[in-house]
């Protein structure tokens, strides 16, 4: 081996080798045959292992065990297990199985155990096949620790060579695919062959339980080492029609720090020779029909990024301000509006939330992510059901138009990798007619509003209320409203006045003399009407003092517009007449003549008196 | 600054077609959701209408807004009535804080 193992690696290797020595043998199960697939084109260690398990004992199996040493379970993510049924072309894989982590007595240390439910008992002599996926995060450690700008990225991957089990295997095989064709040194083992970006380890056949041994790959990796120490992820439900995402990341380059300075003319004229292992950019899966989407850091908003939406997907691809180098670290924030409709169902009196929980950049490796599911205001009753463990709690955030607070439910997991990435449900109860107190809270507001301005004119504020000067007022008030008063008599009564010339005109237009006739009368009865209303008014007008200016005005008005009154009528009988007698048009034009000059001059007078009164 | 931004425009085609090909892990909804027969949720009101509707019933709400504010200047302390300015208060009130609501959420702001 070209690069020595550590102390640390060398002690657990003694350990382990003790705890084989002295390993008790379990139940009689073998492991026929185990292919194994070590992933390590991303940043993220993917072993998939294909498990042919047969009972070779005398009792039926139900669970079958997992060893992976504990340093290595300390990085894992994700692990899950499928049975594989048929052979060849006609795979296909069941449902995935319950994974726990289990605690059998008699087994070396340092090593974790989980162990796969089988869905239903191997039986003596019985195989079946899993396809076991575990995910790994932090597990490919940067060698050298530091480089500098135009230093080659090269990490180092420990695991064993051999199948690790608790069972004896028969058969096994490894396979490793790295992300380029060049590897620096790898530990080398009988039947180990390398092709291309690949290397292969064994067949080997007949191995004990626990049979391990070590094999250290060190290659270069210039993939994105993009991993997000903090996410936030705020999840809001509106029942309006859209479903707010907001993501808060803080993400560092996890690959090897950078020392040296950092020289921009070099990235940008060569960028793969001086800065390989940084990125530039982002990548982002939204749901379809994402919209309002927006990126911004503490600074502002930041324009370097586009988007493109089709009908399964929405991509973003987001250039952070700066290339980032190994333990350079960036902050910023998403955030994207979804339909309602696509991700809030309702079922059985429950509405739930069905959405994805994880973040949605690709590759990426969450540290710790706090997924926060606000409820609308209201909400009650609510539960959540995911395909993996995590932490809740609950909490209050008070957002628009809130009387109480929105009920907000806290999901935190540690660790998280994209194949978290599934959807979870959040139920909750909600009464629609909540949704109304909304409009209610502003409609409320906007009625006080009003409701001041009511108090405000009837309030009398005034602090003296025996002064001169506020009897005074008071009593020119009562003055100007009666005026007002019978100027609106006066309007009626020219309206009046103009329904009759209507009528005088109407009958030139058809010669319905019994139409004008009962117009006449109407006219006649409605001016009645008004002259008694204004009767009162001018007696009010006459006993009060202060109205002594303006009362000679009013009592003019009054009079002209009596003689008008007459003037109008007389006009009015006199064309009628005329009708009836089947006059010409000419000589009813000089019966009226001299009355219509005189209506003219009055209606003037009348209307100049009214705009001097109203100026008062 | 045109090429980069051309060059990070191929990039992404480039970046979203390997990632295409080799993404394993993209969610899709259970089946679960479908079997249990779930309807999903909508807007009590079509999302197209809101800056429609906000529109009008500002415009109404304001209308009404203004005969209350004519009344109230131009009658006397005689010939005023509380039960009619109470009934244009509500009526203009609620026209407007349905017509605000609307305005808020056209506008964006998801109350």
């Amino acid at each position: 081996m070209a690069v020595g193992i550590g102390f640390r690696r060398r002690l657990d290797f003694l350990l382990l080798v003790i705890a084989i020595l002295s390993a008790p043998v379990l139940s009689d199960l073998i492991l026929s045959k185990v292919e194994r697939q070590i992933d390590l084109t991303s940043q993220i260690a993917r072993i998939s292992s294909t498990i042919k398990a047969e009972n070779d004992g005398s009792s039926s199996v139900s669970e079958i065990l997992l060893a992976i040493p504990e340093l290595q379970a300390k990085n894992l993510a994700y692990l899950t297990a499928r049975v594989i049924e048929g052979k060849g072309k006609a795979r296909t894989s069941g449902l995935a199985l319950t994974v726990e982590p289990a605690n059998p007595k008699g087994m070396p240390p340092a090593l974790s155990f989980y162990s796969i439910v089988l869905p239903k008992p191997l039986a003596n002599g019985d195989s079946v096949t899993l396809d076991v996926l575990a995910a790994f995060t932090h597990s490919l450690r940067p060698f050298p620790e530091k480089i500098t700008q135009a230093d080659i990225h090269l990490v180092l991957f420990q695991d064993t060579g051999h199948y690790l089990s608790p069972y004896p295997v028969k058969v096994q095989s490894l396979a490793v695919k790295l992300p380029q064709a060049r590897i620096e040194s790898y530990t080398k083992l009988d039947n180990t062959k390398t092709l291309g970006s690949e290397i292969k380890y064994g067949p080997y056949e007949n191995l004990p339980p626990f049979s391990y041994s070590p094999i250290a790959i060190h290659f270069e990796a210039n993939q994105a080492f993009a991993v997000a120490r903090e996410l936030v992820r705020e999840i809001e439900i509106s029942h309006w029609g859209n479903v707010q995402v907001t993501e808060h990341y803080d993400i560092v380059h996890g690959g090897a720090m950078s020392k040296g300075e950092f020289s921009r003319l070099d990235y940008q004229s060569k960028p793969q020779i001086r800065g390989a292992s940084a990125f530039k950019h982002l990548v982002a899966k939204l749901p379809p029909r994402a919209h309002s989407i927006y990126y911004r850091d503490a600074i502002g908003n930041i324009s370097t990024s586009h988007v493109r939406g089709d009908s399964k997907k929405t991509e973003i691809l987001i250039e952070p301000r700066y290339p980032l180098f190994g333990g350079w670290r960036t902050a910023f924030t998403i955030g994207y509006g979804l339909p309602l409709h696509d991700f809030v169902f309702e079922s059985e009196g429950k509405r739930f939330l069905n959405i994805s929980f994880g973040s949605p950049m690709h590759d990426i490796v969450t540290d710790s992510i706090t997924l926060k599911v606000v409820l609308p205001e209201g909400s009650k009753y609510f539960s959540v059901s995911t395909p993996f463990a995590v932490q809740q709690e609950e909490e209050i955030k008070m957002s628009h138009l809130d009387i109480f607070g929105r009920p907000v439910v806290v999901l935190k997991k540690a660790n998280v990798v994209p194949e978290h990435n599934q959807f979870f449900q959040v139920y909750y109860k909600f009464n629609a007619l909540a949704m109304l107190m909304e409009p209610f809270m502003l409609i409320t507001g906007i009625f006080f509003l009003f409701v001041t301005c009511i108090v405000y004119v009837h309030v009398d504020l005034s602090i003296s209320k025996s002064s001169a000067s506020y009897l005074a007022k008071l009593q020119w008030d009562e003055v100007r409203a009666t005026v007002q008063q019978i100027q609106n008599i006066i309007n009626q009564c020219l309206s009046t006045h103009e329904k009759l010339e209507a009528s005088l005109r109407d009958l030139s237009r058809t010669g319905d003399v019994q139409a004008c006739k009962a117009a006449r009368k109407a006219a006649d009865g409605l001016l009645k009407e008004l002259s008694k209303e204004l009767k009162p008014l001018i007696a009010f007008l006459q006993s009060t003092p202060p109205a002594a200016h303006i009362l000679p005005k009013v009592e003019e008005l009054v009079a002209k517009e009596r003689e008008l009154q007459e003037r109008l009528m007389a006009k009015h009988s006199t064309i009628v007449d005329s009708y009836e007698k089947k006059l010409g048009g000419k000589e009813t034009e000089n019966r009226v003549a001299s009355v219509q000059q005189k209506i003219v001059a009055l209606r003037q007078d009348i209307e100049d008196l009214m705009e001097y009164i109203d100026e008062i | 600054q045109l090429r980069l931004s051309v060059n990070a425009a191929r990039d992404f085609t480039l970046r979203i077609q390997r990632q295409n090909r080799a993404s394993p892990h993209s969610p899709s909804p259970p089946p679960a959701a479908a079997a249990m027969a779930s309807k999903p949720v909508t807007a009590p009101v079509p999302i197209t209408w809101y800056p429609t509707l906000a529109v009008f019933m500002l415009s109404i709400g304001l209308l009404i807004t203004a005969s209350f504010f004519i009344y109230e200047a131009t009658s006397s302390r005689k010939t005023r009535s509380l039960p009619k300015e109470l009934t244009t208060g509500a009526l203009a009130s609620f026209f407007l804080g349905f017509g605000s609501l609307f305005l808020l959420l056209a506008s964006g702001v998801y109350v």
